[in-house]
């Protein structure tokens, strides 16, 4: 007792800062510097790249040019889309791994569902394109099939297939945290509404629903947020249709060397980002809220 | 332990209904691979139905061309500098704001926590700008940093999760028995923490393997595995080497990832209690 009296003061007074000491100034100077540039260039008249004096410019351009609009209104588009469909299946999925698989199955599952995320993103979206393109898998079914009489060019080069490439990538990242909220629940709640007479619709939405909430608030700021922010996935398969705000970034800042645009349209989607992690979480307690009353 | 199905009985067609959508995940999740890695043994520089004879020469030219090999290279190159370095500054930051008290410590965690919830691209744009502001050259220095601030806040969010099962007893009693502070780090903290470490340093090599959007942005000409494939593919539709060497990619990674799981698995039946599931996530 008096050797661990003597050594805990100790540890509290220095060790913790000394412990903090590198990793803090690591992210002060690559992690605050960076967002602080950032929003440093967003009101900064920019010439080839260089900072020419302090504007409102940057900002009034993106808000009242049609173009960044209907970009705008595409991505969105696009990611609600992605986040719906992607919940349709991990709720689901969660359910089955949670609740109605035997333990070896959902060790399994989860198992595939976990590697598949360590692959690299960029040789999926690749991979997506040989089953999307005019010569690929699908077309090739349907037009043996006499399905359809032209192979579909729709389904490459479209904001349908960034949809269905996007909801290919991030589905583990929405099933994951649903399963684990579903996980914790006493499947005897579910049993009780069964025995009670409850169809599978009312156990849905007045069981399962609302204690699937916190995880379905997880996967949302998981998921719907870094959507918002994908290039490469629009860069390979999304052609015009499917162009997206993170590639009007990329094409600012790389290609038009316009760094001002490019930096304030960055900020403008990083308090979006904000908005839908605030809105998430409120979502997730009002659930939560009906749930315990 | 409890009996799936056993309570809630399910009718024939709800059992075909679950297995057609298990059957359909399976398809998102890995359909597209297969279809990449057939088409891989595909003899024709055409990547469309129907099969031509099989061949191995897509994997002959991947591995001879040499941009395939000093981006592959480099990216090896680069993960293997990147996880030792997220690894002990994510483990430092874990310690930091889980075994101590002090004013600061809670700005500490929302500071760690940053990076993990601000979109990648935003963070590529703020250090390209960053670097160009400061006048650092771009290259490898500038990647490899730009890694560190994404992958080692990960490391410390798995260190953390660990380190908050930990039961202080276990020290308390080790100290007790006089264990010097080295002693107690070596012999009680670190086997508490092999396989949080072993998890993480298999996680940030593969962030940092596996990663385009940072490394194309803060890159400048530099050449890793994962810009290769963008530019080749953004200028060509199809391209049978990228098939070959992504299979043989996906293959390793796959395998690395089994072993390390597999070896956590034996571990984990030998000390009962361990859940197989922790070294997921």
């Amino acid at each position: 007792m008096v050797a661990r009296a003597a050594s805990a003061p100790r540890r509290r007074s220095l060790a913790g800062p000394f412990y903090a000491s590198v990793p803090t100034a690591v992210l002060i100077l690559l992690f605050i510097g960076p967002m602080l540039i950032l929003l440093y260039y967003s009101f900064q008249e920019s010439l080839f790249g260089q900072a020419k004096g302090w504007t409102l410019d940057n900002y009034a351009t993106i808000l009242t040019d049609k173009t960044y609009a209907k970009v705008m209104f595409t991505t969105v588009l696009i990611c609600t889309t992605s986040m719906l469909l992607m919940l349709a299946i991990a709720i689901p999925l969660a359910y089955l791994l949670a609740m109605r698989l035997s333990p070896k199955i959902e060790l399994l599952f989860l198992l595939l569902l976990v590697l598949s995320e360590e692959l690299n993103p960029l040789i999926r979206v690749y991979a997506w394109r040989t089953i999307l393109g005019r010569e690929g898998v699908i077309n090739f079914v349907l037009t043996r099939l006499g399905i359809v009489d032209q192979p579909l060019d729709i389904l490459l080069f479209s904001s349908l297939a960034v949809v269905i490439v996007l909801s290919g990538t991030y589905v583990t990242y929405t099933t994951i945290p649903i399963y684990a909220a579903l996980k914790a629940v006493d499947p005897v709640l579910l049993e009780a509404a069964d025995d009670l007479g409850a169809t599978f619709a009312t156990r849905f939405r007045k069981i399962l629903l609302p204690l699937a909430a916190p995880g379905i608030f997880v996967a949302i700021i998981l998921v719907y947020i870094p959507l918002y922010s994908e290039f490469a996935a629009p860069a390979l398969v999304g052609g015009t249709s499917g162009y997206m705000i993170g590639n009007a970034i990329q094409e600012q800042i790389l290609e038009a060397g316009n760094r001002g645009v490019g930096a304030a349209m960055s900020f403008m989607l990083l308090i979006l980002s904000c908005a839908i992690a605030a809105f998430g979480y409120r979502l997730g307690r009002i659930k939560r809220l009906q749930a315990t009353a | 332990m409890r009996d799936p199905g056993a309570t809630i009985a399910s009718s024939l067609p709800a059992r075909i209904a679950r297995v057609v959508f298990l059957v359909f995940v399976l398809l998102l999740l890995y359909g597209p691979l297969a279809i990449l890695a057939l088409f891989s043994f595909n003899d024709a520089i055409v990547i469309a139905l129907p099969f031509e004879t099989f061949t191995l020469e897509w994997y002959r030219e991947a591995l001879q061309n040499t941009l395939v090999r000093e981006s592959l290279k480099n990216s090896i190159v680069l993960a293997t500098v990147v996880m030792p370095i997220s690894v002990l500054l994510g483990t430092l930051a874990a310690f930091a704001v889980t075994r101590f008290a002090y004013r600061m410590r809670s700005g500490v965690a929302v500071l760690v926590g940053g990076p993990l919830v601000v979109p990648w691209l935003l963070i590529s744009v703020g250090l390209l700008l960053f670097f160009s502001r400061i006048e650092m050259p771009l290259g490898f220095l500038t990647i490899g940093l730009s890694h560190v601030v994404v992958a080692f806040p990960l490391v410390a969010a798995i260190i953390s999760a660990r380190l908050l099962r930990f039961d202080p007893r276990q020290e308390e009693a080790a100290r007790d028995l006089g264990a010097t502070n080295t002693e107690v780090l070596r012999y009680v903290i670190l086997p508490h923490l092999a396989p949080a470490l072993a998890a993480s340093a298999v996680l940030a090599f593969s962030y940092s393997f596996n990663n385009f959007v940072i490394t194309f942005f803060t890159g400048g000409f530099e050449l890793t595995f994962p810009t290769w494939v963008f530019s080749t593919l953004r200028h060509a539709q199809n391209v049978p080497i990228v098939n070959a060497i992504s299979t043989l990619v996906s293959a390793v990674q796959l395998g690395v990832i089994l072993l390390v799981w597999w070896l956590w698995n034996r571990r984990a039946r030998r000390h009962a209690g361990v859940d197989p599931m922790e070294m997921l996530w």
